[in-house]
C-alpha cells in the first residue's frame, strides 16, 4: 500500500513539474507578448508626440507672422498720424501769424485770408483724418485640425491587422476527388483570432496563372573571375516576379540556387567552365540563358564604366582607356554620381574574393600614368595616390628622363628606375597585406606596398596627361610576384 | 685544402660557422664565415656572397646584419670572406684605414709591396667558390653576389666582370664610381698604379658602360643621412645615369633617415635576400 501511495504522490510531483514548466511557458509568452505590446505603444505615441509637436510648431510660425504683420500696419498708421499732425500743426501757425498781422495791411490781408480760407479748406477738406485702426486687435485662431492625430490616438488601442498567411505547396497524395487538405504558415509577431478560408475553382482551358517564367541574360559585362572563384550577374529577363534562380555550370553538372541576379560561387583554378542561370518560379524552370565562358586562370575583370572620367574613352573589348588630345570644356563634360571628376580615371570590377589577384598594365614611353588599387568608395574628386583610400605607381615624364613615384596618402619613397616599364605587373595580396609592381617584362621587382586592406579593393587606372593604357588580365601569376 | 673550423654557432634552425683556410691567391691564412640554413642538411643550396666594407672582418656582417632568418627562411648559403689578407707583414699596410688591411677593394694589385697578396679579386671570384663547393652542399651554378660600401664596390664589378656567374646582384651604399672618389684614387694609386686605364677595369660605372652579357637586375639601397654620399664618396648618380642610357635594370632607393652603418644593413637586408631569392631558386 505504501508502495502505491509513493507512485501516487510520485505522480502527484511530475505532474506539478509539468504544471510549473507549462506556467514558466506560460509566464515567458505573457513577457513577450507585453515586450511587443510596449514597443507596439512606445512607437505609436513617439509618432502621436510628433505630429502635435509639428503641429505646435506651425501654428506658432502662422502667429508671429501675423503679429509681425500687424505691428507693420500700426506702425505705418502711426507714422501717417504723425505726418498728419504735423501738417495741421504748420497750418494753425499760419493762420495765427496772419490773424497777428497790422491792420493797414488788412485789404491785403483779406485777400491772404481769402486765399488761406481757400487753402485750409481745401487742406482739411483732403484730410480725412482717419481715426480708426487700420487693423483689429484680435488674432485669427482658426480651429485646430487635429483629427487624424485623434485617428492615432483611436488606432493605440487597436491591435494591428495580421500579415497574410503563406500557403504551403501542396503535398502529394493530400487531394481526394471531393476533398482538398489546405496547409499555411503565419508569422508568430501575429495575434490571430480566426481565419478565413476563400476558394474558387479554376476553368480547366484557362491558361494557368502561373506561367513558365523567361530565360535570363548574362551581363557579360559585369561578370569577373579569379582563381577560386567567379562572380555572375544578369539581367532577370521577366517583367513578372520570379522567386528563384538556378545558375548552372554545365562542365561539372553543379546546380546553385539564389535569390537575387547576382551569384559568386567557388570554383576551381585553372579550369574552364560554361555557366548559364535559369529563372524559376510557381511554373517551373526557365529555358537556360545563353552560356557564359569563364576561366579560372588568372584574376579577370572589366573596367567600370560608370566611374570613369568624362575625358576617358573606352575601347570596344573594354581594355584599353584613352585620354584624347581635345579639351573637352567643363560644360560638356557629364559628370554623375560615381565617375572622378579631376582625376582622369576608372576603377576596374575586381572580383570581391580575398587572395592573390594579378592583372598587368600595358603602357608606352610617354605616358603618364597613376596604375594601383583603391577601395570602392574613394574620393571621386581626389588624385589616385593622393589620399588614404588609394595606393599606385605614378610615371611622370620629364624631358631629361622617367620619375617614378608609389603613391599613398600623398606620400612616396625616393627611387630611381633605369629601364622604363611598358608592361607593368601589379600582383595583389590580401591576406599577406601586400600590393607589387613589377617590370613584367624583366621579371623585375620594382615595389610592395605592405597595408591591411580593411575591404575590398579595385584596381584604379588614371592618365594624367593624354595617351593610352591597356588593361591585360586573365593571366597566370608568375611564380617570382607572390615570393 | 684544408678547412679548420673556428666557430659554429646553431642560429635561426641553421648553422653560422666561421672557417679558416691557407688561401694560395693571398699566400696567408684567412677566414670567412658561411650561414648553412636547415635546407643545407638535405639539399644543395644556392650560395650568396656577401662582401664587407673598409676595416671589416668577417665577424661584423654575421653579428650586425641579421641576416640569417632570411637565409633560413629561403633556403640561401651566405659566405662573408675577411676583406683584406691579413697578417703579410707588410710595410705600410696598417697605416691607414681606408688602404691596406682592411681595404683590399676587391682588385688584383699590381704595384709593389701589394701585388703578391692583395689579389682579393681572384680570391672573391676565383679560390672562394672553388673552395666552398668542393666542402659545402651548395648547387655550384646558383650563386648571387651583394656587399656593402667597399663591398658594394667589390659586388657590382665582380656581377659586370663576370657577365652570367652570378644569378644577381645588390649592394647597400656601394662606391659606384672609384676613379672620382677620393677613396677610389688612393686606393688605385696604391694597388694599381698611375694608370688610370688600369682603375677603369675595377669601376662600376665604367664597366657598366660598356656591359653586355645576360640582363643584369641590380637592387641598390642608400641611406640618405649617410655621411659618405654628402661627402661625395659613393656617386650612385653616375652610375646610374649610364645604366638608364644602356637599358641595365636597376632599381635604387635613397631611405630617408638611414646612414651608412650596419644598423641601416639590417633594416633592408630581408629585401635583398628575397630579391637573391628570386633568381637563385627560380
Amino acid at each position: 500500500e505504501i508502495a502505491s501511495i509513493r507512485n501516487q504522490l510520485q505522480g502527484k510531483v511530475a505532474e506539478m513539474e509539468n504544471f510549473a514548466g507549462h506556467l514558466e511557458e506560460i509566464f515567458l509568452t505573457v513577457e513577450e507578448n507585453f515586450g511587443r505590446q510596449e514597443q507596439h505603444l512606445e512607437q505609436h505615441y513617439n509618432d502621436v508626440l510628433q505630429t502635435l509637436s509639428q503641429r505646435y510648431d506651425d501654428r506658432e510660425t502662422g502667429l508671429q507672422e501675423e503679429k509681425k504683420s500687424k505691428l507693420e500696419s500700426l506702425y505705418k498708421q502711426l507714422v501717417a498720424c504723425g505726418q498728419a499732425l504735423d501738417t495741421s500743426k504748420e497750418l494753425i501757425e499760419t493762420a495765427q501769424e496772419v490773424y497777428r498781422c497790422q491792420d493797414e495791411r488788412l485789404f491785403l490781408k483779406v485777400a491772404q485770408l481769402g486765399l488761406l480760407r481757400d487753402f485750409f479748406f481745401l487742406e482739411f477738406a483732403k484730410e480725412d483724418i482717419d481715426l480708426s485702426l487700420s487693423t483689429s486687435l484680435e488674432f485669427s485662431t482658426p480651429l485646430a485640425d487635429l483629427s487624424d492625430v485623434k485617428t492615432m490616438m483611436d488606432s493605440i488601442n487597436v491591435v494591428p491587422a495580421p500579415s497574410a498567411p503563406v500557403i504551403n505547396p501542396q503535398l502529394p497524395n493530400s487531394a481526394t476527388q471531393t476533398s482538398l487538405h489546405v496547409c499555411w504558415s503565419l508569422f508568430s509577431d501575429d495575434t490571430v483570432e480566426y481565419y478565413e478560408l476563400y476558394y474558387r475553382p479554376v476553368l480547366e482551358d484557362t491558361p494557368a496563372d502561373s506561367t513558365l517564367p523567361s530565360p535570363p541574360a548574362i551581363k557579360q559585362r559585369e561578370c569577373s573571375s579569379c582563381p577560386e572563384a567567379a562572380l555572375i550577374r544578369w539581367e532577370s529577363g521577366n517583367t513578372n516576379p520570379v522567386d528563384s534562380y538556378i545558375v548552372e555550370l554545365s562542365e561539372t553538372g553543379t546546380v546553385v540556387a539564389v535569390p537575387t541576379c547576382q551569384c559568386l560561387i567557388q570554383l576551381q583554378a585553372g579550369r574552364q567552365y560554361l555557366i548559364s542561370v535559369r529563372a524559376v518560379n510557381i511554373g517551373g524552370p526557365s529555358d537556360r540563358s545563353d552560356a557564359i565562358t569563364i576561366s579560372t586562370t588568372g584574376t579577370f575583370f572589366y573596367l567600370l564604366e560608370d566611374t570613369a572620367h568624362p575625358c576617358l574613352s573606352m575601347s570596344e573589348d573594354g581594355f584599353t582607356i584613352f585620354y584624347g588630345d581635345e579639351e573637352l570644356p567643363i560644360t560638356a563634360m557629364a559628370f554623375e554620381d560615381n565617375t572622378f571628376t579631376r582625376c582622369v580615371a576608372i576603377l576596374g570590377d575586381l572580383i570581391p574574393v580575398r587572395g592573390r589577384h594579378y592583372w598587368e598594365v600595358e603602357v608606352d614611353d610617354e605616358t603618364e600614368f597613376r596604375v594601383g588599387v583603391a577601395y570602392e568608395d574613394t574620393e571621386r574628386d581626389g588624385y589616385l595616390g593622393a589620399n588614404g583610400s588609394s595606393w599606385c605607381m605614378r610615371h611622370i615624364r620629364t624631358p631629361s628622363r622617367h620619375k617614378y613615384e608609389f603613391l599613398h596618402n600623398g606620400w612616396s619613397p625616393d627611387l630611381r628606375i633605369t629601364v622604363h616599364p611598358v608592361r607593368i605587373g601589379v600582383a595583389l595580396d590580401y591576406d599577406r597585406g601586400t600590393l607589387s609592381f613589377f617590370n613584367a617584362n624583366l621579371e623585375q621587382h620594382l615595389h610592395t606596398f605592405h597595408c591591411r586592406f580593411h575591404n575590398y579593393v579595385h584596381p584604379c587606372f588614371s592618365l594624367d596627361n593624354p595617351g593610352a593604357l591597356t588593361v591585360h588580365n586573365g593571366i597566370q601569376a608568375p611564380d617570382y610576384t607572390f615570393i | 685544402m684544408a678547412l679548420t673550423q673556428v666557430s659554429s654557432n646553431k642560429c635561426a634552425g641553421g648553422f653560422q660557422k666561421v672557417f679558416e683556410h691557407d688561401s694560395t691567391e693571398l699566400k696567408c691564412k684567412m677566414k670567412f664565415a658561411i650561414y648553412l640554413p636547415p635546407k643545407a642538411e638535405t639539399d644543395k643550396c644556392p650560395v650568396l656572397y656577401w662582401l664587407s666594407g673598409l676595416t671589416c672582418t668577417e665577424q661584423n656582417f654575421i653579428t650586425k646584419a641579421g641576416s640569417q632568418l632570411a637565409a633560413a627562411e629561403h633556403g640561401i648559403i651566405i659566405v662573408a670572406p675577411d676583406t683584406s689578407p691579413r697578417g703579410c707583414n707588410i710595410e705600410g699596410e696598417d697605416e691607414s684605414w681606408d688602404f691596406g688591411t682592411g681595404a683590399g677593394f676587391y682588385v688584383n694589385a699590381t704595384q709593389d709591396p701589394w701585388k703578391t697578396n692583395y689579389r682579393m679579386y681572384s680570391y672573391v671570384t676565383e679560390e672562394l667558390p672553388k673552395l666552398i663547393n668542393a666542402n659545402f652542399s651548395t648547387d655550384p651554378d646558383r650563386m648571387s653576389i651583394s656587399g656593402h660600401s667597399m663591398g658594394g664596390h667589390g659586388a657590382l664589378i665582380c656581377a659586370l666582370k663576370n657577365p652570367g656567374k652570378y644569378k644577381a646582384v645588390s649592394a647597400f651604399a656601394p662606391i659606384c664610381n672609384p676613379v672620382q672618389c677620393p677613396w677610389g684614387q688612393k686606393a688605385f694609386t696604391g694597388y694599381l698604379g698611375a694608370d688610370r686605364s688600369a682603375w677603369e677595369a675595377y669601376d662600376a660605372t665604367v664597366l657598366a658602360a660598356s656591359y653586355s652579357g645576360p640582363q643584369l637586375d641590380i637592387l641598390i639601397d642608400q641611406g640618405r643621412d649617410d655621411q659618405f654620399l654628402s661627402a661625395s664618396q659613393l656617386l650612385p648618380d653616375n652610375l646610374i645615369a649610364v645604366c638608364s642610357e644602356k637599358k641595365i635594370p636597376v632599381v635604387f632607393r635613397l631611405q630617408p633617415g638611414y646612414d651608412h652603418s650596419y644598423f641601416f644593413i639590417y633594416s633592408f637586408i630581408n629585401d635583398h635576400i628575397k630579391h637573391h631569392a628570386k633568381y637563385l631558386n627560380a
